[in-house]
């Protein structure tokens, strides 16, 4: 187990949870910029150079259309749960992970890789199936996405770069995506919640 | 390079189609022209040879030309139909990003890189189509539209890379075959809209613009079938499976799709809400073959899926058509109707043949195989009666033409041609000794626009006559569409071989559990079979 992807790894899981749980949009983006740019290092062997800056660039403009998506939703965005809970559930997911691969998980690739999209998975798994705040379904539709690649690079190792390309691509593709939601939702309802339809029980406020 | 070229037209388009959405005129020009340029670009071209590319490969394979030239024909034509109807100003940009998204997504080899161009294109293609304007109803569509396609993708993914296809050679874990299986076809079934995770077909009807429908609820899931088809049967087909349950479990996932799917489609008021349900019925061909875990299933929904293409596509056109000449698409309101429409009737006729087709018919042979791969007995002849269904929902609406004409059917324009008074004056004065031949035919061209606003309802009943004739084609077999649907996928890309055993055994795995040595379980040195099931 080499401590640079781990260390790699544990910054992924930690943005994710930031993404997820912070309730500023600048800072979620921000956690998004460092979980989507250290994603193609948690790797072995790392992809060639300009693979990795394609990437980098890559999750860089994910993470800025991400921060547009804050802008156009405007204020009350956040996690119900806060950020303390979403780092421990990363860190907790993160660490079984290493377990599981510890006790012989098949996987071709890096074992922090798995741990680390599974981090990822646990973040993004309860927004995307409960939130109907529209900035905080696309940041977690952006995790999701993220965990697929990070499970996929453990299981069947490095990606080639062109495939590296089209993973880059397509999580620009999912950002722009909840850039449009976040901006027809905040016309739609004039802020980041998804209208309801009319035949949708409206749940009492917490 | 004939897929670049094709990408480089359909993406160029789409961007340029999408930028001048607002300008009436000119967004339907650039739209319309870019959608017969990357047609244009489609009919030229040939089969590439596979061209390696960052450790992947690409080409455009005879399948996928022949998928994406129907797509673009069909429509093309709803797009017409469409715009002698109302302004639909995202349409074109939406069908050009989706053959585009398509495109890469088949042309590309291996699932893994396709599974991540189909997913992004999912999700472009339904922002691009449910954007504006911004209607509670549209932003719950798209929301549910992008959840969808990136857990469909991340599931997908997660499924693929478990039993990747460079292992093929290679013993897999029975019980991740099976999981495999099962994710995989669930994801499959959520794209395609079975039941019971058919809301979405349902509600992106609602709420998408009619000319994105195409798009969105055919092209897409279709390339997403053909996706997990080419990787499923050969590195999940040789596998025995443990869990006993996933094979069956999809097998009923798709009797019960196409028997509910049927139902459904029968009881709706709503003509749209009929087409979406005659999408989710045979989504559970899509599942059954799936299931089948078979090359010859395979190929079976790989030649089945092309009129299920076109035979969709002209049904949202045929629908469109409805709407625009009796003002609705409620049957309720408009029963009678094929005493004014009876071009419509024949195209509906024809779309219902060419859905089900009969038997020596390459649709009708194509699903009994797709049927036959996945099951046996009386499962399969449930299965042969529920793929009847779109006919018998057609029928339906055929049916209702037939009654006593509502009021708005009266009402409704024929679909007979006609020509304005100022254009039989001037061919009057054409035909008369002393008339102007010059000044006649710019009487004759002020005229033109009366011309099409008179016979924009023939217009629209000519175009869905064509689109029912494209499907009847593909029904049939045209185009060499079983010859290119058996032909081998392009292959996936070479991945680092296994390390050679330094004691100079068999090429063994270093670090995935769930293989065994390159010869197999029985090979010295395999582990052994997990209990309860034979080795494959």
């Amino acid at each position: 187990m080499s401590w640079l992807l781990v260390a790699a790894g544990a910054l992924v899981a930690l943005g994710a949870a930031v993404a997820i749980g912070a309730r500023a949009t600048r800072t979620a983006g921000l956690g998004a910029l460092v979980a989507l740019v250290f994603t193609p290092f948690v790797a072995d062997p790392l992809p060639p150079s300009p693979v990795l800056a394609f990437r980098i660039v890559a999750g860089t403009l994910a993470a800025f259309l991400l921060v547009v998506a804050g802008r156009r939703a405007g204020g009350g965005s956040g996690s119900p749960l806060g950020l303390p809970a979403a780092v421990a559930t990363a860190l907790a997911a993160f660490a079984a992970g290493l377990g599981a691969t510890a006790i012989g998980l098949p996987s071709f690739g890096a074992d922090e890789a798995l741990a680390a999209g599974l981090a990822c998975l646990a973040v993004a798994l309860a927004p995307v199936a409960l939130t109907r705040d529209a900035f905080r379904l696309g940041t977690a539709l952006l995790v999701l996405a993220n965990a697929g690649l990070l499970v996929r690079g453990a299981l069947v190792g490095t990606a080639p770069a062109l495939e590296a390309v089209v993973a880059g691509g397509m999580l620009v593709a999912v950002a722009a995506a909840a850039t449009v939601l976040a901006g027809s939702a905040a016309t739609a309802s004039g802020g980041p919640a998804m209208p309801r339809g009319a035949a949708e029980p409206r749940r009492p406020p917490a | 390079m004939s897929l670049v070229l094709f990408l480089v037209i359909a993406s160029l388009g789409a961007l340029a189609s999408l930028a001048l959405r607002g300008r009436r005129r000119a967004g339907t020009l650039v739209g319309l022209g870019a959608v017969a340029l990357a047609l244009l670009a489609l009919m030229i071209s040939t089969p590439d040879t596979e061209v390696a590319v960052g450790g992947g490969a690409v080409a455009l394979t005879a399948y996928a030309r022949i998928l994406l030239g129907v797509a673009l024909a069909g429509g093309l034509g709803v797009l017409v139909v469409g715009r002698l109807a109302a302004w639909e100003q995202v349409g074109p940009g939406v069908l050009l990003l989706a053959v585009a998204g398509a495109g890469l997504a088949l042309g590309i080899a291996g699932a893994l890189p396709a599974l991540l161009a189909v997913g992004a294109a999912a999700t472009i293609t339904a922002a691009a189509a449910l954007a504006q304007p911004a209607t509670p109803e549209r932003v719950r569509a798209l929301a549910r539209e992008a959840r969808g396609a990136v857990v469909a993708m991340t599931v997908g993914i997660v499924a693929v890379s478990l039993v990747p296809e460079e292992i093929g050679g290679l013993a897999v874990q029975p019980q991740v075959a099976g999981l495999a299986t099962v994710a995989a076809g669930i994801a499959l079934g959520h794209r395609f809209g079975a039941i019971p995770l058919h809301a979405r077909v349902a509600r992106l009807t609602d709420a998408a613009p009619p000319s994105t429908l195409p798009a969105l609820l055919v092209l897409l899931p279709a390339a997403w079938a053909v996706i997990l088809l080419g990787w499923a049967p050969d590195t999940l087909g040789p596998v025995e499976h443990l869990l006993g349950w996933d094979g069956a479990l999809l097998v009923a996932l798709g009797i019960a799709t196409m028997l509910l799917g049927a139902f459904a489609a029968l009881i709706q008021d709503d003509l749209g809400r009929v087409v979406a349900y005659t999408i989710v019925l045979d989504a559970g061909v899509v599942i059954l073959g799936f299931a089948a875990l078979d090359p010859a299933g395979r190929d079976a929904v790989r030649a089945w899926l092309l009129p299920f293409l076109a035979t969709r596509t002209a049904l949202v056109g045929w629908t469109i058509a409805f709407r625009a000449a009796f003002g609705t698409t409620r049957l309720s309101e408009a029963r009678g109707w094929l005493r004014r429409a009876p071009a419509l009737g024949a195209a509906l006729a024809g779309i219902a043949a060419a859905a089900v087709g009969w038997p020596g018919v390459m649709v009708w042979d194509a699903r009994l195989a797709a049927f036959g791969a996945a099951t046996d007995g009386p499962a399969l002849l449930l299965a042969s009666i529920a793929g009847l269904g779109t006919a018998v929902a057609l029928a339906r609406v055929l049916g209702a033409g037939f009654g006593r004409p509502e009021a708005r059917v009266v009402a409704a324009t024929g679909e007979l041609a006609r020509v304005p008074a100022g254009l039989r004056a001037a061919a009057r004065a054409a035909r008369s000794p002393a008339g102007r031949r010059l000044a006649t035919l710019r009487l004759a061209s002020r005229e033109l626009r009366p011309l099409l606003e008179l016979n924009r309802t023939p217009l629209r009943a000519f175009l869905v006559v064509l689109l029912a004739g494209l499907a009847l084609m593909t029904a049939a077999g045209a185009f060499g569409i079983p010859e290119a649907a058996a032909a081998p996928d392009l292959a996936p890309p070479e991945q680092a071989a296994p390390a050679p055993d330094p004691a100079g055994g068999p090429a063994a795995t270093e670090g995935r559990a769930g293989l065994v040595a390159t010869e197999g379980p029985g090979s010295p040195g395999a582990d052994p079979p997990a209990s309860g099931s034979p080795a494959p």
